[in-house]
């Protein structure tokens, strides 16, 4: 099945609304049927900087970008050079400016794009109150098959507040982009689905993760802003206070950890939002809610790193700390979203798991997903929520043992209220009741039920999605997988390997693909048999030193032929980069 | 800081005079077995041991008292309204006084000086009471410390040289958490 | 005519952990003066929590019956913070000293007092960091020369918590001494019945470290005045006083404890979704 999809970029300085109108053009694809993705570029103003907003519509869900935009729609040239890198445009892709900006900046003609002109300024200056802005989405409308009804709709919505004389004002101008259209050259357009289709979502990232904490029980959550992780903390504020949960800002991430793990001890569920910087600050802490067993859950939505980075782009680079990050023999869970649908629903099973284990759960995302807004299909109901074991009652004679060694290493945990059940909880190695104890047998009994109730809980088949890709495939994973290939990934760089998979398997190639959920603790006897009869793997992620690959390396056994195709951020390995690979070996 | 002199506000009741007795009683019981763990718990037996005999007759003191206020009904007073002049109760020992090298000397040196004050607090109740019934049961209290002062004067006496020097510790105190 | 009994002891308030503190410790007495008050006010164990960091005061949840929490270093505010606004019907206390609160735990010091969420800190400041062998905290005097870590002392100028903390928006502030432990335990009481952030310090002796500091019991004075609302003078008495008056409330002001706003409770999770819902 071929990707029916349309890409384009929408570029401009500050004031040019290309933001905005990118945020139209999702909801008025959406009015018509598609689903489409929205991601962001911008400099590094706060304001009135060089912006690009990246789209891409199709008629199935939209899982990644694609290699190369089929249209750049510039309402001015202002540094659009410097997003020349993530938005490749090749012999096909045109590229359409105003004649009054000049000419376009040679970084972008590399690829030898076709290039037309459209006079958004000229034309919007022809119409009380126009704006360029709405001329590009007149004529991008037009190229792209969107049917201006779709526009209407969302145009109406969005300025009501501003009255009808600024609808008409800006539906003017979209359709004389639309007349003006006519002059361009043609790009690819998609066929109108009828309205009714099935129901979908317009969310961001952020959003559904914020929505996944909510719906897995999480009613209490301490903020510190960050880019890119904010907007999940924003989402919240809100939203939360509207089903009687609390959010508080904290004076940073070291008090936002420990709030939740106040706030989780006290028995609510608890989490909060960060991004490597503030991961790095949260990690001791982290170690304190592993040895104190309060679960809590902490999404990181990576940026590129290390230090401050580039905070406003994406990469996967947090792995290590993630897993690795703490200090001592620390058991914890690290769970991954791989779309920005997946978000919604890893960190709510991220809640689940927290709660069941009484574990903190780090759930890793990143600006790519985060930051990007997508029209999905609307997500299924969960049976994900969050159920603490608790102790409630007193056994007369008996001290109770907070820490009690049991067979699945879960202890009852009492709730701060309940009569007869006091007990201190501790960071320090401690003895069943929670009592400090340097004594080798506590620390070792304390760490095996640590580590056994991670290593007995059963996580499903949510452990990783696995789906193979080639004719005669199911959608549920086969015993044996079609092909003796695998793409094994994880996170943001799922979307794009899915993509390869279905252009290889297109052109009759068989493979699997296996998009790991559970990132620790580790699961070896999945993994192999996932990888039963896969003779050959390329292994693909965002991140200049392989951290995945390394850690795959490390834990799993992996077929005698493998491929590691790995690079930092921002940039994102695209489809074909990962499909050569794949033609190489079937070649 | 806290003024030890003089003759406490009086006391005009039996129940009230039982509430303080009570108090009194209840903290040197807890008190000398605070000082005998801490002293346990470091290793000074010897130290460990005067506190644990004080503690257990004060426990003794403790049960008889209890049984004599029977079905009184006794006031509640706030721990910073009792009538004595001292910031705890006058038997307790401060526990700022102690530390880790503490001498057997020292220690019934200190009960002793605490013993005493409570035998003096009695007394002060009997001297300043306009009540002659609680006047009379103060001096009997007062009475009842002497037994203990007894013991604690007859232990100084009985301290030797070996008692009354300093412990000597040649290890330098230990890094924790 | 039944014997009127009081609801709870001190001891009912105290746990079968013996402390691992140096005889002569004020912290025992700190231990006794908050057992004394949760007596006083007889809250039943099980509302009340304890939270702590590190060092030798933070031990004292675990020698309370009631429910504590033992962090890491310089983090029980935000974690008490974190319990109080999800439990607010709890009592919570906070217990420290210097190094865990003015030193790594500054910024969390700075803004509980901002925040004023209703708790009460007990910081016992001993001028020294005790479990680490008695190096020079922030509330050390420049010339401290005791340190193998700052042998010619720190030359630095030390941290005025009562200052600071009114500075940053204490809602109750008050210096006891570990020599006067029933008005300790007065003084606890009055900071946790006061809405809002209270701050108690307390003047709590290193008998290891800092020997000399026996002689607090006979420097320190009761302050002559009684509290103030007004915070300017408030401010005037920190700023001079040489930190050895004692005994009272010097601070109590009127701002209401911090609560999150709510917008709207009464919502459902089906409606948050139906925002995302095309």
């Amino acid at each position: 099945m071929t990707v029916h999809s349309v890409s384009l970029v929408i570029a401009g300085s500050g004031g040019a609304g290309v933001v905005t109108a990118g945020s139209l053009l999702l909801e008025a694809a959406a009015n018509a049927g598609w689903y489409a993705m929205m991601s962001r570029s911008s400099g590094p103003q706060i304001r009135g900087g060089e912006a690009a907003a990246m789209l891409r519509f199709a008629t199935e869900p939209v899982m990644s970008h694609d290699d190369s935009f089929n249209l750049l729609m510039a309402i001015d040239w202002e540094n659009i050079g410097r997003f020349s890198a993530e938005i490749p445009m090749v012999a096909d892709s045109l590229i359409v400016g105003d004649p009054a900006h000049g000419d376009a900046p040679a970084a972008l003609l590399n690829g030898k794009p076709r290039q037309a002109a459209l006079a958004m300024t000229d034309i919007a200056g022809r119409i009380e109150n126009g704006r360029p802005n709405m001329v590009a989405l007149g004529a991008i409308a037009a190229l792209i098959g969107l049917p201006p009804e779709a526009m209407q709709a969302v145009v109406e919505k969005n300025l009501k507040r501003k009255g009808q004389a600024a609808i008409a004002a800006s539906m003017a101008a979209f359709h004389a982009g639309v007349e003006a259209a006519a002059d361009l050259p043609p790009i690819p357009r998609l066929p109108a689905i009828s309205a009714a289709a099935a129901p979908r979502w317009s969310i961001t990232g952020n959003e559904a993760a914020g929505l996944g904490v909510i719906r897995g029980g999480v009613r209490f959550v301490a903020a510190y802003p960050i880019t890119p992780a904010t907007e999940v903390l924003e989402w919240l504020a809100p939203s939360l206070a509207k089903v009687g949960g609390t959010l508080v800002q904290a004076e940073d991430e070291l008090a936002s950890i420990n709030q939740i793990i106040g706030a989780s001890y006290g028995g609510v569920p608890a989490m909060t939002a960060t991004s490597g910087p503030g991961l790095s600050l949260m990690i001791e802490s982290l170690g304190l809610a592993v040895a104190a067993e309060v679960p809590l859950v902490v999404v990181n939505v990576m940026r590129v790193g290390p230090s401050t980075g580039i905070a406003t782009k994406s990469e996967q680079s947090d792995l290590n700390i993630a897993v690795y990050g703490l200090h001592g023999d620390a058991p914890h869970i690290v769970v991954a979203a791989n779309s920005v649908a997946d978000c919604l629903f890893t960190s709510q099973w991220a809640v689940h798991l927290a709660e069941a284990m009484q574990v903190p759960t780090i759930v890793l995302t990143d600006q790519a997903m985060g930051q990007s807004r997508a029209i999905i299909p609307r997500p299924a109901e969960l049976a994900f929520i969050g159920q603490r074991e608790t102790a409630k009652q007193a056994v007369e004679g008996e001290r109770y043992k907070r820490y009690a060694v049991t067979a699945s290493g879960v202890s009852p945990m009492a709730i701060p209220g309940t009569p007869g059940l006091t007990h201190t909880a501790d960071g320090l190695e401690h003895n069943e009741f929670g009592t400090p104890s340097s004594q080798a047998s506590d620390h070792l009994a304390q760490m095996d039920k640590r580590s056994r109730k991670l290593s007995q809980f059963n996580y499903g088949d949510h452990w990783a999605d696995i789906e193979d890709f080639g004719s005669g495939a199911d959608d549920a994973p086969q015993e044996v997988p079609l092909g003796d290939t695998a793409i094994i990934t994880w996170g943001s760089s799922t979307g794009p390997a899915r993509e390869a998979l279905q252009r290889f398997s297109d052109a009759g190639g068989k493979a699997r693909l296996i998009s790991i959920r559970l990132i620790a603790p580790v699961q070896p006897e999945r993994m192999a048999a996932a990888l039963k009869g896969i003779r050959r793997a390329v292994i693909v992620e965002q991140s200049h030193s392989g951290q995945f690959y390394r850690m795959l390396r490390a834990f799993y056994d992996l077929p005698a032929e493998t491929v590691s195709l790995h690079q930092g951020g921002p940039l994102a390995f695209g489809p074909a980069r990962i499909l050569e690979q794949l033609n190489q070996w079937s070649a | 800081m806290s003024a030890e002199t003089g003759d406490p506000m009086p006391i005009r009741s039996i129940p009230e005079l039982l509430a303080h007795a009570l108090a009194m009683e209840t903290e040197a019981a807890e008190r000398y077995g605070e000082l005998a763990v801490q002293m346990e718990t470091h290793h000074k037996a010897d130290v460990a041991a005067i506190f644990r005999r004080l503690e257990n007759a004060e426990k003794k003191h403790l049960g008889e008292l209890t049984e004599m206020c029977g079905k009184v009904e006794l006031p509640h007073i706030a721990p910073w309204d009792f009538k004595w002049s001292t910031s705890e109760s006058p038997e307790a020992i401060d526990i700022g006084k102690v530390h880790y090298q503490l001498s057997v000397r020292e220690a019934v040196q200190l009960s002793l000086e605490h013993e005493r004050k409570a035998s003096e607090f009695y007394a002060s109740v009997a001297r300043t009471t306009d009540d002659a019934e609680v006047g009379r049961l103060a001096r009997e209290f007062a009475d009842e410390e002497q037994e203990h002062i007894g013991w604690l004067e007859t232990w100084l006496a009985e301290c030797g040289v070996e008692d009354s020097t300093v412990v000597e510790d040649p290890d330098p105190p230990l890094s924790q958490e | 005519m039944e014997a009127v009994a009081q609801k709870y002891k001190a001891k009912d308030y105290k746990s079968e952990l013996k402390p691992i503190w140096c005889p002569g410790c004020g912290d025992y007495t700190v231990l006794n003066a908050i057992t004394r008050a949760l007596a006083e006010l007889a809250l039943p164990p099980e509302e009340v929590a304890v939270v702590s960091g590190i060092g030798c005061s933070s031990r004292i949840p675990a020698y309370t019956s009631v429910y504590g929490f033992h962090g890491v270093h310089g983090r029980a505010l935000p974690v008490a913070t974190g319990l109080k606004l999800a439990r607010p019907e709890l009592t919570v206390l906070v217990t420290g000293g210097d190094g865990d609160g003015f030193s790594i735990g500054g910024n969390h010091f700075l803004h509980a007092c901002r925040r004023n969420v209703d708790m009460t800190y007990i910081v016992m400041d001993n001028q020294v960091y005790g479990m680490t062998k008695g190096q020079a905290s922030p509330t050390t005097s420049p010339d401290w020369e005791g340190s193998k870590l700052t042998p010619e002392g720190t030359g630095i100028n030390p941290f005025q918590p009562l200052v600071v903390g009114l500075a940053s928006g204490a809602n109750f502030i008050a210096r006891v001494s570990s020599s006067d432990p029933v008005n300790m335990a007065q003084i606890i009481v009055e900071a946790i019945r006061h809405p809002g952030f209270s701050l108690v310090q307390v003047l709590s002796p290193c008998v290891t470290f800092r020997p000399e500091q026996a002689e607090w019991r006979d420097i320190v004075r009761t302050a002559v005045v009684d509290y103030t609302g007004d915070a300017a003078r408030a401010a005037r008495r920190l700023m001079t006083d040489d930190g050895f008056n004692v005994g009272k409330v010097l601070f109590k002001g009127e701002r209401p404890p911090f609560r999150p706003e709510f917008e709207v409770t009464d919502g459902s999770v089906a409606q948050l979704e139906a925002r995302f819902s095309l």
